[in-house]
């Protein structure tokens, strides 16, 4: 099998600053010969909580649940994952970072990063005499 | 390097539990990329309960599950929650870097604290998280007493 382009590799390095303490969401990172996919499991965001910046080829993504109601009650189960999510990946520079396509349907962010043509593979046609 | 002289101390206990602490915290994230280990476990949501002096108030994370294919049920004073999180995801002509999210047919139940009024509960669900409303029997709601004084 041929080796993958080196894409969305995780990263420390944030040219903003990553918050104090966080929550990795799980992420599914996928590949076609067009685009680059990250699908991020991000339960409670509203858009309206949610981040998604590129700076130095660095994609990061970070949002903030929004307020359950009735937070007043006394807490009997605490399973939810308290505080802000956030992740940062590597990207090679050939992404198209102006045309990332962003959606958030139930919880869970779909990004698409559409390939530059000069990463698309190229079928290279082979003459015959 | 200089040499510093032991003096015998113990290391003060604030020392120990904020590295303690800082170990647990390290631990937490090394695993939250997959909430069990080595993602063996199936899915299954993560819920927070609630109580106020009238309503049990439920909440569970169900990112990408459709909530009309949840099927919620009160029998006495329990709750069950069941479910299944589909991976809907096309494979074919697809390179995958990263698979994390994980699937599963799930069901959890959770005893109620109070009596609630199966009729009255109610059920709704917004990005991802779905929150059930139960209020407590008549009976079984908290009463304020008033002190009387002179």
């Amino acid at each position: 099998m041929a080796k993958p382009i080196d894409v969305a590799v995780e990263t420390n390095h944030d040219p903003l600053e990553p918050p104090e303490s966080y929550f990795v969401p799980a992420t599914d990172v996928y590949e076609t010969a067009d685009e680059l996919t990250l699908v991020a499991e991000m339960p409670g965001i509203k858009p309206d909580g949610l981040a998604v910046t590129v700076e130095d080829n660095v994609l990061v993504i970070r949002g903030r649940p929004g307020a359950k109601s009735e937070a007043g009650g006394e807490v009997l189960l605490q399973e939810f994952t308290a505080g802000e999510f956030y992740r940062a990946f590597q990207l090679p520079a050939d992404y198209d970072t102006e045309k990332i396509e962003a959606g958030l349907r139930q919880g869970v962010l779909t990004l698409r990063l559409p390939k530059s043509e000069r990463l698309k593979p190229r079928r290279i046609e082979v003459k015959v005499d | 390097m200089a040499i510093i002289p032991w003096r015998g101390r113990t290391l003060p206990v604030a020392t120990l539990a904020s590295l303690r602490e800082e170990m647990n915290d390290l631990l937490a994230r090394f695993w939250s990329h997959t909430s069990e280990p080595f993602g063996l476990a199936e899915w299954s949501p993560a819920l927070d309960v609630s109580e106020t002096d009238d309503t049990v108030l439920v909440h569970a994370e169900i990112p990408g599950i459709d909530p009309k294919e949840l099927d919620i049920a009160v029998v006495g004073d329990t709750l069950t929650i069941r479910g299944e999180k589909k991976d809907e995801t096309e494979r074919e002509g697809r390179n995958f870097h990263r698979v994390e999210r994980r699937y599963g047919a799930f069901t959890r139940s959770l005893r109620l604290p109070a009596p609630v009024d199966a009729e009255q509960v109610t059920a709704k669900a917004a990005g991802g998280v779905l929150e059930i409303r139960l209020p407590k029997k008549e009976g079984a709601k908290a009463k304020r007493i008033e002190i009387k004084s002179d």
